[in-house]
């Protein structure tokens, strides 16, 4: 009708199809059952998951067209895509449990039988349960249907099983929320369904399912596969823990020791590690027998967990607390009583002697004020407890502690006999493990002690080592005081003082007399508080534990405890106990009423008192004290505490020298505790500081900082250890700032202080950095920056390398910083902490190397290569001011970079050779810096085997540096054969004669004679320092050649044969002359001696005797004979000399005619041909009587003294070697004017 | 194949639905996610009157509504009993909405604050708020975070048969811990939503990878609403 007037759309618009589906709820039942049964063939897959769902809707509306509609689903069943599956699976699960609850119902009460609609809906329904089943326990392409389907199967486990939390009788009527429960059938009758049945069926669905968690299908199934059947059969197993014995082995198995599952994603294992503990919380009784079981397993998990929590700690380091915060929790949440677990409580005490506000607050809770103001209600606590413990064990070795109990209880069972065999168990038994089995052991106490065991308390306690007489004497002190008070203010209230006081106060002790009136009673009412009562004794099982606090806490506590004025209202937890005190003032007792669970200072510190006094008679009644309570208000209470706060402080103060490590502790307790709007910090501080050299201002800095560092650490709300970290850092930094300036740069109490406390924060680390590179942050007090400063800054750091690992790389940082510092003092002191101490270091050497490294190449960035560096300076400050100023700048600025790696190169030489790589793209500046450095550097390395291989085989571009470092090793020092013998492969490979002039004077001569005409050839100043290097000579051997010899050596060189400028020769010759000490007189004499035999002669003979006489006229005689010599040598076959020659003997007349006169005529002729003017004087010479005596005649005749005969063939041969003069002359005319000028200028 | 739901609705869940879940908020919905958030602690806390005494609120107090107004305005705690506490609170409040104490500045309180100013009106306590509707995933931020949850859905009676998945991913609970984390939530969420198909057949690859990828641990959990 509807439909029919609305005909179904288009398949392709599926949109419209839908909402025409949803449109068909308006239609008329039948129709619309007609109409879903036409569409779930429908094309579209959205269209039949509607269908699917629409199903669910009418179905569970209108049971009876269910056996129409059922058919359908199961159809769906098998559908192509998945979400319509799921879809289905859904809603068999919902109409599942629909039908088989009215099922059940109609069964039990329906007096007409149950309708067949109803009945086929049912067997429609197993069928689809049978498929669905199917689906759960074997792969099926679709891993979201599956898990509906094992959710499916949960379902009917639970449906076919008996719920022990609904009654199993059934109703006797129908209501709306009955609920349903599976044993309703038991009462029989009902036609279709048997429990037992029923029951069976579960059994085998289960079965299946735990089938598919065991080895090998576990295998093949994917992490959320095993999450579902995981948390389904736990689920399984809470609601009805009959199946406990079933379901938990398998459970168990999959622990990760079978480590089936722990290799997959962490989900699984999670999983598990919920249900197991969602099992353990589970009170029915057949979960009883699994619990050690599974606290076991928890255990191992737990290990497991911390092992790698272990492993992931520097990662995950909040993580971890959290993990371990969880555990506390749970057992919180299981833990009726005020108790501590085991555990804690044995890790509490030896972490801190005060008490762990945190815990208290967490124990605090609803069921504390039920229980307070139940007076007397001393039963249910213990019960509390019995129950509490066992569950919250969970240490390690529980096990061993168990077998460690049974075995004492065997043993005491057999009375005294076995007291010997007790006693050496006992002794036996590691101390801790004795301690746990006591108090795993205290759950056993009676609640009320025998008689016995109080008489003898006192002995039985003082055999534990507690000073129990100073105790009593304590305790004596305590109660006169109280009485005083008693007597003075209280007095009304005195009589009173009775077991039956009234109940709703709640008293403190104030048991330090020195109360100032004006600040009235220290005692107040709190009206919200739970009522007090009169409790008999406090069930503490922590009876030795505690009992080991130290007594001295007393004193503190009792002070602290007329600050109490403030009991938190709604955290009150009054556990009240008094007991009567043995002693003889017992008549005015007191009671002490105190707020355990507040975290107001009193609180602790009493608290503290609370556990002293209870360690030592539970029993003892004291009568109580009652005090008229005072309303104060919010001003009175703040100046309270502050002058309560600063008592404390004062009297630490007066007390300097004995000061307690309990009255830090207890300082840095108050800190935390104290309301932070009256900043306690600020007060401490001062008081720290105020002496901290002689009043443990370091003690109490450390103490104050622990404090507050476990507060961040262990408080993991984000809140309060953020406030508790900032805390940390500005109380720290304050410290840390005021030592530095308070105390003078030699005192080492800043450096202790930071070696000592928890974590440097970065604020602390700034605060170094100012000290180590001044400057550099911020403006600093110039006075502060002194040297000293900086040292100590350096100091600090090198500790805290040394002693923080964790710190090391960046106070590393601040160290290298500090190296680089533009100041050259804080510079060289930084280097010299780097270099020395910090670089020997394996760890960080490679790390200090790299930073020097890059500090060295940066210097090759910033500046730009190249030789007119100077000029292209592109850093900023090139242009600020261009010049030679800014030159010497950018040397020390790269000087800067460079020291430190300098520096390590004398630790690491191998290092060395990076300089010399780069050296040749340094630009200027850095160049000169580095030559700067190089002649220390290379002193402090010497000739070491590093060096030795950087100089045999030197990288390209570094001639400059090499040079210089070849000087400063040469330098007044004997080379090294190595040395030596280095510098000789360099110079074979470079034929750079300049590196050998460092070795030059300590080669041999056969050595230095083949390089000669090279260092010949260099420039003059070269040549000249090679000269005296060689006439320097080693020490050993004195030089290898002499003055003379080099002279010689000067002048066998040939020019042509090697390549060298005649110049260079002649230049060398000059400078040779110029230096008058060394080549004297004699020297020339004799090296002329030598020249004018060698055969040829020399080239520039003649000019070097020239030049010697120019220099030394007294020669003149010795060059007389030399030229004698060389007419019997026939000069005048050399041309080239021939004419120096002549210039000599003009230039020696007159001495010289003797020599001229010995000339062969035609020679003679040939000279005085070109020099006329030597003709007249030299006849006249000649004419002399004597001389011409000797003369031959033919020597006459050319000096016109006689007749010539004619003679052609000797005219001819005259002719004919005068033109051979004369050509001789004109070739060597150019040679000839240029040594006129040469010897002009030489003389 | 068409997805059963093309948009996921997501649930970050932190302890006091402050700051780890409350970021993640802010950047899955500024990545037009569809997000809720959550805290599962029993009190939201702020700092108190003493470093050891957080101010505890209950959820559901706007405590960031008066960041316009003047501090007396501002919530008042649970815990305080008397006024002083109150006042205090109130003082710290305005003290640390001024950032005038170093403290507070630091420790990363008013920039929080006042990024939740923008994401919602007030923390709210995941498991009282059961009747939010169905969620697609939920992510927590801290292993018992997650245990609480998984706990909770499993006390919740299966009616819909629908299934949630639950993811934990640590994160450390400071403000840059903060950021961190929601972006890689964010990340692993568009990641679900863009999936074609069924998640529950990918889920353990699509983990991994993640956990390879970011090299952080994840675990996960299924329940059903």
């Amino acid at each position: 009708m509807l439909a029919a007037r609305n005909p179904t759309p288009p398949p392709h618009d599926i949109a419209a199809r839908l909402h025409h589906l949803r449109d068909l709820r308006r239609v008329p039942l039948p129709n619309r059952v007609a109409r879903i049964a036409d569409l779930h063939t429908d094309e579209a897959s959205p269209v039949r998951k509607l269908v699917a769902e629409i199903i669910g809707e009418l179905g569970s509306k209108h049971m009876a067209y269910l056996p129409n509609m059922i058919p359908c689903l199961l159809h769906l069943l098998n559908d192509e895509t998945p979400a319509v599956v799921r879809q289905a699976v859904k809603t068999g699960t919902s109409l599942f449990s629909k039908v088989l609850q009215k099922l059940v119902i109609e069964g039990l009460f329906s007096t007409g039988g149950i309708d067949d609609a109803l009945k086929s809906s049912w067997e429609w329904l197993l069928k689809f349960q049978s498929v669905v089943s199917h689906m759960a326990f074997q792969a099926i392409g679709n891993e979201g249907v599956r898990l509906l389907a094992v959710k499916f199967v949960e379902k009917t486990v639970l449906m076919y099983t008996p719920d022990p939390n609904v009654p199993s009788d059934p109703p006797t009527e129908t209501t709306e929320d009955m609920g349903f429960n599976v044993a309703w059938l038991r009462a029989g009758g009902h036609p279709l369904l048997n429990v037992g049945d029923l029951a069976m069926e579960a059994s085998q669905s289960l079965g299946l399912s735990l089938e598919q968690l065991k080895s090998p299908k576990v295998k093949s199934l994917s992490t959320s596969m095993i999450i579902v059947f995981v948390t389904s059969l736990s689920a399984i197993a809470q609601r009805r823990p009959s199946f406990y014995g079933r379901i938990l082995p398998v459970l168990l198995s999959l622990d990760p020791a079978s480590s089936i599952i722990k290799l997959r994603v962490p989900g699984a294992f999670h999983a598990l590690k919920s249900a197991f503990s969602a099992c353990l919380k589970c009170t029915h009784s057949s979960a009883e027998p699994w619990r050690a079981r599974l606290l076991e397993t928890q255990n191992i998990i737990n290990q497991g967990d911390s092992i790698e929590d272990a492993a992931n700690a520097a990662k995950n380091f909040g993580d971890t607390s959290n993990r371990e915060e969880s555990w506390p929790l749970m057992e919180r949440s299981t833990d009726g009583s005020n108790k501590r677990s085991l555990a804690e409580d044995m890790n509490h005490m030896t972490e801190d002697d005060l008490h762990s506000t945190k815990r208290a607050r967490q124990s605090f809770d609803a069921n504390e004020h039920s229980e307070g103001s139940n007076k007397r209600n001393v039963e249910s606590t213990s019960v509390d407890i019995s129950s509490s413990q066992p569950s919250s064990i969970r240490t390690g070795n529980s096990e061993a502690v168990y077998q460690l109990i049974g075995m004492f209880a065997a043993l005491a069972a057999q009375g005294d006999r076995a007291a010997g065999s007790l006693q050496i168990l006992s002794s036996s038994i590691a101390s801790d493990l004795l301690a746990e089995v006591v108090l795993v052991n205290m759950q056993h106490l009676p609640i009320s002690r025998p008689e016995v065991d109080q008489q003898q308390l006192p002995s039985t306690s003082s055999g534990d080592g507690l000073p129990f007489s100073s105790f009593f004497s304590l305790l004596g002190t305590l109660l006169k005081r109280a009485n005083q008070i008693d007597q003075d203010e209280v007095s009304p209230a005195k009589e009173s003082a009775v077991v039956s006081s009234v109940a709703d106060d709640i008293m403190t002790v104030p048991a330090s007399s020195p109360v100032p009136s004006s600040v009235n009673l220290p005692i107040e009412e709190n009206t919200n508080s739970p009522t007090v009562p009169l409790c008999i004794e406090t069930t503490d099982a922590k009876v030795s534990s505690a009992g080991g606090n130290s007594s001295i806490d007393i004193p503190e506590s009792s002070e602290a405890s007329h600050a109490s004025t403030e009991p938190q209202g709604t955290q009150e937890h009054a556990s009240t106990f008094f007991g009567s005190f043995p002693a003889d003032n017992s008549s005015a007792g007191f009671s002490l009423a105190q707020s355990s669970e507040t975290r107001s200072p009193s609180s602790s510190t009493v608290e503290a008192n609370h556990s002293q006094l209870s360690s030592l008679s539970s029993q003892y009644v004291l009568p109580k004290l009652v005090v008229n309570n005072i309303d104060l208000s919010d001003e009175a209470k703040d100046l309270l505490q502050k002058e309560a706060f600063v008592r404390i402080l004062e009297s630490d103060k007066q007390e300097a020298s004995g000061g307690s490590i309990a009255r830090l502790l207890l300082l840095a307790h108050l800190g935390v505790e104290f309301p932070l709007e009256l900043d306690p910090w600020e007060i401490l501080q001062k008081h720290v500081l105020s002496d901290y050299a002689n009043n443990e201002g370091h003690e109490l800095t450390i103490c104050i900082l622990n404090r507050l560092y476990r507060e961040a650490e262990q408080d993991q709300d984000f809140l309060s250890s953020r406030t508790a970290t900032s805390v940390y850092e500005s109380f720290l930094l304050n410290i840390a700032e005021n030592l530095r300036d308070m105390f003078p740069a030699s005192d080492k109490s800043l450096g202790k202080l930071l070696c000592e406390i928890p974590y440097l924060p970065e604020g602390v680390l700034k605060l170094l950095e100012g000290l180590c590179s001044p400057g550099s942050n911020e403006k600093q007090d110039k006075d502060i920056q002194s040297g000293d400063r900086v040292t100590q800054g350096l100091s600090a750091v090198w500790n805290l390398i040394m002693l923080r690992p964790s710190n090391r790389d960046r106070c590393l940082e601040l160290a290298l910083q500090s190296s680089t510092h533009h100041l050259e003092e804080v510079r060289m002191k930084a280097i010299r902490l780097v270099a020395n101490k910090l670089f020997p270091m394996a760890s960080i050497s490679k790390k200090i190397e790299d930073f020097a490294n890059e500090k060295l190449n940066s210097v090759l960035e910033v500046i730009p290569s190249g030789d007119s560096a100077t000029t292209e300076m592109a850093t900023p400050e090139a242009h600020k001011d261009v010049g030679l100023e800014n030159l010497t700048a950018s040397v020390s600025d790269v000087q800067t970079l460079m020291s430190l790696y300098f520096a390590l190169c004398t630790k690491k030489h191998s290092l060395l050779r990076h300089v010399f790589a780069i050296y040749g793209n340094l630009p200027q500046t850095a160049k000169q810096a580095v030559h700067r450095q190089v002649p220390m550097l290379i002193r402090t390395i010497g000739s070491s085997s590093d060096l030795l291989g950087i100089i045999s085989d030197p990288p390209a571009d570094c001639s400059d540096l090499l040079m210089q470092v070849l000087q400063t090793l040469t330098d007044a020092a004997v080379p090294s054969r190595d040395l030596i013998s280095s510098i000789k492969i360099l110079y074979s490979k470079t034929k750079d004669v300049e590196v050998l002039f460092a070795i030059l004077a300590h080669l041999p001569k056969d050595e230095v004679l083949p390089v000669f005409p090279s260092i010949v050839n260099l420039p003059i100043d070269k040549f000249q320092s090679a000269i005296s290097r060689i006439l320097q000579g080693s020490p050993r051997n004195g030089p290898s050649l002499d003055p003379s010899e080099i002279l010689i050596a000067i002048h066998v060189i040939d020019p042509d044969k090697e390549g060298i400028p005649l110049k260079k020769v002649m230049d060398a010759c000059s400078s040779c002359f110029e230096q008058r000490t060394i080549f004297t007189q004699q020297v020339l004499a004799k090296a002329l001696n030598q020249l004018v035999e060698q055969i040829p002669l020399p080239l520039l003979f003649m000019r070097t005797v020239m030049q010697a006489i120019g220099v030394f006229p007294a020669l003149v005689d010795f060059v007389m004979e030399i030229m004698s010599r060389l007419v019997s040598k026939q000069i005048w076959k050399y041309p080239k000399l021939w004419v120096g020659f002549l210039k000599c003997a003009i230039l020696t007349k007159p001495q010289s005619y003797g020599v001229l006169l010995q000339l062969p005529a035609p020679q003679l002729e040939n000279a005085l041909s070109k020099n006329l003017t030597l003709k007249a004087p030299l006849a006249e010479h000649a004419e002399q009587p004597n001389i011409r005596s000797t003369l031959p005649r033919s020597t006459l005749v050319v000096l016109g003294l006689a007749e010539d005969q004619p003679q052609q063939p000797a005219a001819t041969q005259a002719q004919s070697s005068q033109n051979q003069a004369a050509e001789t002359s004109s070739s060597a005319a150019d040679t000839a004017t240029e040594v006129t000028k040469e010897s002009s200028a030489a003389s | 194949m068409v997805a059963e739901g093309k948009r996921w609705r997501f649930a970050m869940v932190c302890s006091s639905n402050m700051n780890r879940s409350m970021e993640a908020h802010s950047q899955l919905g500024r990545a037009g996610l569809d997000v809720e958030s959550y805290g599962t602690g029993t009190h939201v806390k702020l700092p108190g009157p003493s470093l050891h005494e957080p101010n505890v609120y209950d959820f559901g107090t706007p405590l960031w509504g008066h960041l316009r107004r003047p501090p007396p305005q501002g919530p008042r705690p649970v815990n305080s009993n008397h006024s002083k506490s109150f006042e205090i609170s109130v003082s710290l409040f305005a003290m640390s909405l001024c950032g005038c104490r170093t403290g507070y500045k630091r420790n990363g309180l008013l920039p929080m604050l006042k990024r939740n100013t923008s994401v919602k009106l007030a923390p709210q306590r995941w498991q009282d708020n059961a009747g939010d509707g169905v969620f697609d995933m939920i992510m927590t931020f801290e292993e018992r975070v997650f245990d609480l949850v998984v706990e909770d859905m499993s006390n919740r009676e299966p009616r819909l048969m629908k299934c949630v998945l639950i993811i934990n991913m640590d994160v450390k609970d400071n403000h840059e811990e903060a950021g961190v984390g929601a972006k890689l939530a964010v990340e692993l969420c568009q990641k679900l939503e863009a999936i074609d198909g069924d998640w529950e057949d990918i889920i353990d690859d699509l983990i991994t990878a993640f956990e390879k990828q970011h090299k952080r641990r994840l675990a996960y959990s299924i329940s059903f609403y």
